[in-house]
């Protein structure tokens, strides 16, 4: 591995921009201790069950946070069948949808909080939670809040009903995000839920519980569990849930879809992917390369339908990747509270060893590894540079296998034909990206890949009005738009 | 002296061609075609490796099917319809059984061209992108119809299958064979490319298991009874390679829009409508 040292660099951005903490001048509270969210209180849970969450920039623990057990997943799914029997199923649509503008409202209200705290648990750059996650997650709930009272129109000819009591399981990348994509359809077609957070990025669930308190949300209709796997196995097997919504790894989908199999639960499956970044001689190369960065470094890869594939045409392959480098020799690694950070810290150390492990792997079977950024990591902390690998094969561990991390695999083609084929070479479908300034090309290529999303002329783009959501090994069902209301309801 | 009747082997239809098992497995059924009561004629019996040649002669003809217009695909649909009700007296069901399955081949027929306006949208997104869903076919189903539907639940499983872009693996219950081998024999001649449909005549339950276990089949069509049995063992084996068991409906109502949808897929597009900007969304 080399630290790249281009002479060619022309923004000298080392040290050039001095720390500027302004959003976080003001403190926001964590407090020492979470349990649980049932029935519309907070549950300090089992002492012995206690685990920390750490601050993936710095490694310090920022709060204990207890595990819950079977008895625990029991009560908080009795506590969202009751809300749902009593409360929630009952309630006039038009209510429904109001609690979630407020909800909305309120998220929007208790953005910089929000951003602070998730940057603090996940290790993502504050303006990545300040500009993506957090404004989404209020988006999120503000678009299906419309919807709760115009559910006749969600199906073509048919009449639909909630489906009862969700299980959801979210995972670390977008803590606050995915819980609004998982919590907001759910709630505006009139189901209930317990939601299970990832074990290493609680906080921002804890911190939506307590504005779920602010807005009034009938006790019960949103529920929160904290734990691990097993706190997750224990709500996928409890027989009283109507539906199990996952987001996370193809092989805990697996494990969670023959657990509940030949059971009465609708499952959707939201799981990882190996998106191909489609770059043709004829793109726009500066915004492509824009493209391309946001398409792998953003939230430092940890991206269920990151562009860790680059494809780009052999003709343009070196400007391009010359091009590529330069812009990552100005990202800026380090502080994620720091606005100008570009690259945050990895969220836990057992990703870092991942993320290490496949670079590893990638030059063992003869990638050329090269790292860069605007500053060096930070010492302490799980930091990685951004990486990008060249000389790769189809057949590469590195190519084929997800490795969610800052890692950019770079392959070559010569036709469109070529692109698509080594595009779609892949057993996953969640996402790809394709860059020309031919339209008819950009339909043909773009219509052509296999995928549940095609960004054309652009890469990690999300709004609530957009299904997103994978085929094959990278899942099944929608989030977002008409389509992700179906997931949550039942046609009758 | 009376005419000797010449009896029909019967074979699976399987890429465009007839064919038997090729594990040589036949089972004796009761004859229920109007020619030959009271007798026992072999039906081919499917085998795992049978599952496999469909699966891949299903796999090959998908993307043409697919390319197909809409249009097209709706004149062959239509096709079958009318070699279907040419055979409305060979069939081996009632004529009012047969009709009802010509009938629903029509209706299906009609929808290639139109399904897809029904279940796509146009999604307004705060970025400088026209963002559209639409749907595009699951790829490769294999279809289950409940025995009891009969013919009908055969046509109304390949037909719903076939109109959405799918190339279609039918398994039919041994004890439907003859009709299965009549319906072959219309879909051979209707113009359909080999493979777009294919026959297997069989044990369900267990073709069921073998297509479960196959890597390369998209999504499983169950209707009513089918699979009922094997459903926690289809799941599992559906898990390790993520598809999907698609309850779609049954023979009683032709599948509406949204239950059609099952068969394909939302495929989101964000077109760039502006000079591009780079990645970053204008959040």
């Amino acid at each position: 591995m080399n630290q790249a040292a281009d002479p060619q660099r022309e923004l000298a951005l080392r040290d050039a921009l001095l720390l500027s903490k302004s959003i976080e001048s003001m403190p926001v509270t964590i407090k020492p201790r979470y349990g649980h969210f049932v029935g519309g209180r907070f549950l300090d849970g089992r002492d012995e069950s206690l685990f920390g969450t750490f601050d993936p920039a710095n490694g310090k623990e920022l709060a204990k946070i207890a595990a819950a057990d079977a008895g625990e997943v029991d009560k908080a799914v009795k506590s969202a069948r009751a809300a749902y029997e009593k409360v929630w199923s009952k309630m006039p649509a038009a209510e429904r949808g109001k609690y979630l503008y407020r909800i909305a409202r309120r998220i929007q209200e208790r953005s910089r909080e929000l951003a602070i705290v998730e940057t603090r648990d996940n290790g993502k750059p504050i303006r990545e939670t300040r500009d993506v996650d957090v404004p989404l997650a209020a988006a999120h709930f503000f678009y299906y809040a419309g919807w709760a009272d115009k559910l006749q129109y969600a199906v073509p000819g048919r009449q639909v009903r909630p489906l009862g009591v969700c299980g959801q399981i979210i995972p670390w990348n977008f803590p606050l995000l995915m819980a609004a994509w998982k919590l907001a359809p759910a709630l505006a077609t009139g189901n209930t839920c317990v939601l299970k957070p990832a074990e290493t990025t609680p906080l921002t669930a804890m911190l939506l519980a307590e504005i779920l308190q602010e807005c009034e949300l009938p006790p019960g209709v949103v529920n929160i569990v904290n734990g691990a796997g097993a706190t997750g196995a224990a709500l996928v097997n409890h027989d009283q849930l109507d539906k199990i919504a996952f987001t996370g790894s193809t092989g805990v989908g697996r494990i969670i879809m023959k657990s509940v199999a030949g059971s009465r639960k609708k499952t959707t499956m939201e799981l990882g992917g190996k998106g191909a970044n489609v770059v043709f001689a004829d793109a726009a190369l500066d915004q492509a390369v824009e493209g391309t960065i946001n398409g792998i470094f953003f939230n430092q890869g940890h991206v269920c339908c990151a562009g860790s594939r680059l494809l780009v045409e052999e003709s343009v392959a070196g400007d391009f990747l010359e091009r590529l480098k330069r812009r990552v020799l100005t990202l800026r690694i380090g502080d994620p509270l720091d606005k100008n950070t570009d690259v945050g810290a990895i969220n836990s150390a057992e990703q870092l060893a991942t993320v290490t492990k496949y670079i590893r792997i990638g030059a063992e079977e003869g990638a050329e590894v090269w790292q860069g950024a605007a500053c060096a990591a930070p010492t302490t902390g799980n930091f990685v540079l951004p990486t990008i690998l060249t000389g790769v094969q189809q057949t590469d561990t590195v190519v084929r296998e997800e490795i969610f991390g800052p890692v950019l695999s770079v392959l070559t083609f010569r036709t469109p034909a070529e692109a698509i084929a080594k595009a779609n070479d892949t057993e996953y479908g969640l996402a790809c990206g394709v860059w020309t300034e031919k339209t008819s090309k950009l339909f043909e290529v773009g219509h052509a890949l296999n995928a549940g999303v095609i960004w054309a002329n652009g890469y990690n783009l999300f709004d609530p009005a957009s299904p997103f959501g994978g085929i094959r090994h990278s899942g099944f069902g929608r989030e977002g738009g008409v389509a992700g209301l179906w997931p949550y309801l039942e046609v009758v | 002296m009376p005419r000797l009747r010449v009896d029909k082997t019967l074979k699976m239809l399987v890429g465009g061609k007839f064919v038997r098992s090729e594990s040589g497995r036949t089972m004796p059924v009761d004859s229920t075609s109007p020619h030959g009561a009271k007798r026992k004629v072999n039906a081919p019996f499917a085998s795992r490796k049978d599952v496999r040649d469909a699966v891949k002669s299903a796999r090959s003809a998908q993307p043409g099917w697919a390319g197909a217009t809409a249009y097209n695909r709706g004149q062959i649909l239509y096709r079958l319809a009318e070699m279907l009700d040419d055979r409305v007296e060979t069939l081996g069901v009632p004529a009012e059984d047969a009709v009802a399955a010509v009938d629903r081949a029509i209706h299906h027929a009609g929808w290639s061209d139109k399904v897809t306006a029904i279940l796509s949208t146009i999604n307004p997104v705060a970025a400088t992108y026209v963002n559209y869903s639409k749907i595009r076919p699951l790829g490769l189903v294999v279809a289950a119809p409940d025995a009891t539907d009969g013919l009908l639940g055969m046509v109304e499983a390949l037909c719903a299958s076939a109109v959405m872009g799918n190339a279609t693996v039918l398994l039919v219950p041994v004890k439907l064979a003859e009709v299965a081998v009549a319906l072959s024999e219309a879909l051979a001649t209707s113009d359909l490319p080999g493979g777009v449909v294919n026959v297997l005549i069989g044990d369900q339950d267990e073709l069921l298991q073998h297509a479960a276990a196959h890597d390369d089949v998209d999504g499983i069509y169950l209707a009513g009874a089918a699979g009922a049995k094997v459903k926690a063992t289809l799941d599992t084996e559906s898990a390790r390679v993520m598809r999907r068991l698609l309850q779609v409906g049954g023979a009683t109502a032709p599948a509406t829009p949204y239950e059609l949808g099952k068969l394909a897929e939302v495929q989101t597009v964000w077109m760039s409508a502006y000079e591009p900007r780079g990645g970053a969304a204008a959040y």
